[in-house]
């Protein structure tokens, strides 16, 4: 595998889809028949970031975010309105064919496996349509089953695999042909715990093992948590937000809640500055962030037991979930 | 040179076929009741009549059957497999198409490539019992079959661009059911499946000339049963090759429309 510094590089990706609009109602409909409105769909705008050879990008967003546009892009599927896209070195619209050699995808539950024949078959396919030689693929396989354990069922016909199964095959297929930049797009949805754990594991030793660059979209923010060190949000087909969890946990993660149990229930309760009370029922307080001087969790646990007499407390802070609840609202805002 | 190393494509259908047995057993008892019927059907018919139509009763069953084994080497089966181009739109999949280094058009050709070898199998296994029963006549002679194996062969060529434009359709309209059935019912009564064209009228003959679907079984199997005499093999054989450059410029110039689509679109 070549190594190169930066892996994937975006420079001002721009994507706009012309549709046609359906006007409401019988009249509309032969309106639109007669007269089709054209309006423009910013999918993606002016999008820059890279991602470095060997790392792992969770490129997060909302439902109609532009995330998918992007992988497309990036894979050769779809060509830019403008900017500019590179992917180990290629312009990945321009030299489809190459950059095809270069780099692997998953698409969801859309599988690229052949639904009549037995996993192993289509594998076999792709190792000649990518002309890896047999004791190289032999090998690879045996990789792969070693974590993902496919030899308990790549006899079966794809048809009759469970979502689990199909996913990890077509994680595999994916990666045959041991391409450094591997795209997946919302891989482990509808996937039970224990297949989605499995699915992770592999990731990581691909990426820190094999030294493959990926990028993910997904939903999962435990999949983020642990396989992801830095992250894009997009929203509306803007880059929001570029850094590591760290950084996005400091900015929006400060939806902490401090619950306490005080000694006088009937005790006036006016919250230390910096905080809000939030709920107020006989001797059960809890207190929450408040304004731009917002206490941190470990100040307020600070401030409330200096400020009141208390019989327990206990503190909740906010997952990672939360956090990029609030990072959407808050890049929705923008 | 990824075209050469990806032949395994084109055992995609015949290696789906044998791992569904009952689907074997399906197309082998509809050949048997098919050849049953139209035998039936044409001795019944030459039961009051000697020649008609240029035809005797023997070269008019013997066009007929064959046409019910050659209608097997292309089966116009959409659905079995999820290869499709009309599925690949429908679910997404048409992606993984342009996303490998081997150019969607030449897993196309290699993937119907198989197909229609596999389609042979039957065709020839159906002929040599059919050949065995009395059932079709053996070409008149050896030059005969000669001419009826190249004109076979460009048949099914040109068989193979008709149905590529087909699912080129599906680019743009993403379902082609509706132009899928039109084009069955065209092929089967223009190609001659139904019954020889010698028994149409003749503007209904005229016409069809200028269509492609006569080469794809009309001119081989009167070429076999001796309807076209040898003298005129060459004429048709020409004929067939245009189509078959014809056809092939036009599908090239869809490949083409419909990548631009795709890369358009992201699929």
């Amino acid at each position: 595998m070549g190594q190169l510094s930066v892996a994937i590089e975006v420079r001002g990706l721009s994507r706009t889809f012309h549709t046609t609009v359906r006007r409401p109602g019988f009249t509309g409909a032969v309106r639109s028949l007669v007269n089709p409105e054209r309006v423009a769909k910013h999918a993606v705008s002016d999008i820059t970031f890279d991602v470095a050879a060997g790392e792992l990008l969770a490129l997060l967003g909302p439902n109609g975010a532009g995330k998918s546009t992007t992988i497309k892009i990036l894979t050769g599927i779809l060509t830019p309105t403008s900017g500019e896209a590179r992917v180990a070195g290629v312009v990945p619209y321009r030299e489809r064919e190459r950059n095809a050699r270069n780099v692997g995808a998953v698409f969801g539950q859309r599988t690229q496996l052949w639904w009549d024949l037995p996993v192993r078959e289509s594998f076999a396919i792709l190792r000649d349509i990518y002309e890896v030689p047999k004791a190289e693929h032999a090998a690879r396989l045996k990789e792969f089953d070693d974590i993902l354990e496919l030899s308990s069922f790549w006899d079966t016909r794809v048809r009759h695999l469970s979502l689990g199964q199909r996913v990890r095959s077509d994680l595999a297929a994916a990666l045959l042909h041991d391409p450094p930049v591997v795209f997946l797009d919302e891989p482990t949805i509808g996937m039970d715990v224990v297949v989605k754990e499995q699915v992770r594991e592999f990731l990581r030793h691909q990426v820190e093992q094999r030294g493959r660059t990926v990028l993910l979209t997904t939903h999962d923010m435990t999949e983020v948590e642990r396989l992801a060190e830095r992250v894009v949000l997009v929203n509306h087909g803007r880059l929001m937000l570029d850094g590591s969890l760290d950084e996005i946990r400091r900015k929006f993660g400060s939806t902490w809640q401090v619950r306490a149990t005080l000694a006088d229930p009937h005790a006036e309760v006016v919250p230390p500055p910096g905080t809000a009370l939030l709920r107020h029922a006989g001797a059960q307080v809890v207190f929450g962030p408040a304004g731009p001087a917002a206490l941190t969790v470990q100040q307020a646990l600070k401030a409330v037991i200096e400020r009141f007499e208390v019989t327990d407390i206990a503190l909740d802070e906010a997952d990672l979930e939360d956090v990029m609840r609030a990072a959407y609202a808050h890049a929705g805002e923008i | 040179m990824a075209v050469l190393h990806a032949w395994r494509a084109a055992r995609v259908t015949p290696l789906g076929e044998l791992n569904a047995p009952p689907r074997m057993t399906a197309v082998a008892l509809r050949l048997a009741v098919q050849v049953v019927l139209v035998w039936s059907l044409w001795r019944g018919l030459y039961a009051q009549t000697g020649t008609t139509a240029g035809l005797s009763r023997d070269q008019a069953v013997t066009y007929a059957v064959l046409a019910v084994l050659a209608s097997r080497l292309r089966e116009l089966d959409q659905y079995a497999g999820r290869d499709t181009v009309l599925q690949h739109m429908h679910f997404g999949t048409i992606v993984y198409w342009y996303l490998r280094p081997l150019p969607p058009q030449r897993y196309y050709a290699l993937r119907a490539a198989g197909e229609q070898l596999y389609g042979l199998a039957w065709a020839l296994t159906g002929y040599v019992i059919c050949l065995a029963a009395g059932v079709v006549e053996p070409p008149a002679s050896a030059a005969a079959a000669g001419v009826f194996v190249v004109s076979m062969l460009l048949g099914q060529w040109v068989l193979y661009y008709v149905m590529l434009v087909l699912d080129q359709l599906c680019f743009w309209t993403v379902r082609n059911t509706a132009a899928m059935l039109i084009l069955m019912f065209a092929q089967n009564l223009l190609s001659g499946v139904y019954a020889p064209l010698w028994f149409f009228p003749d503007w209904f003959v005229t016409m069809s000339a200028f269509l492609p679907f006569q080469a794809t079984l009309s001119v081989p199997l009167s070429l076999y049963v001796g309807r076209i005499p040898l003298s005129d093999a060459g004429f048709q054989l020409s004929v067939q090759a245009a189509w078959v450059v014809v056809l092939a410029l036009f599908t090239r110039l869809l490949w083409r429309r419909a990548a631009r689509r795709v890369i358009s679109q992201g699929g």
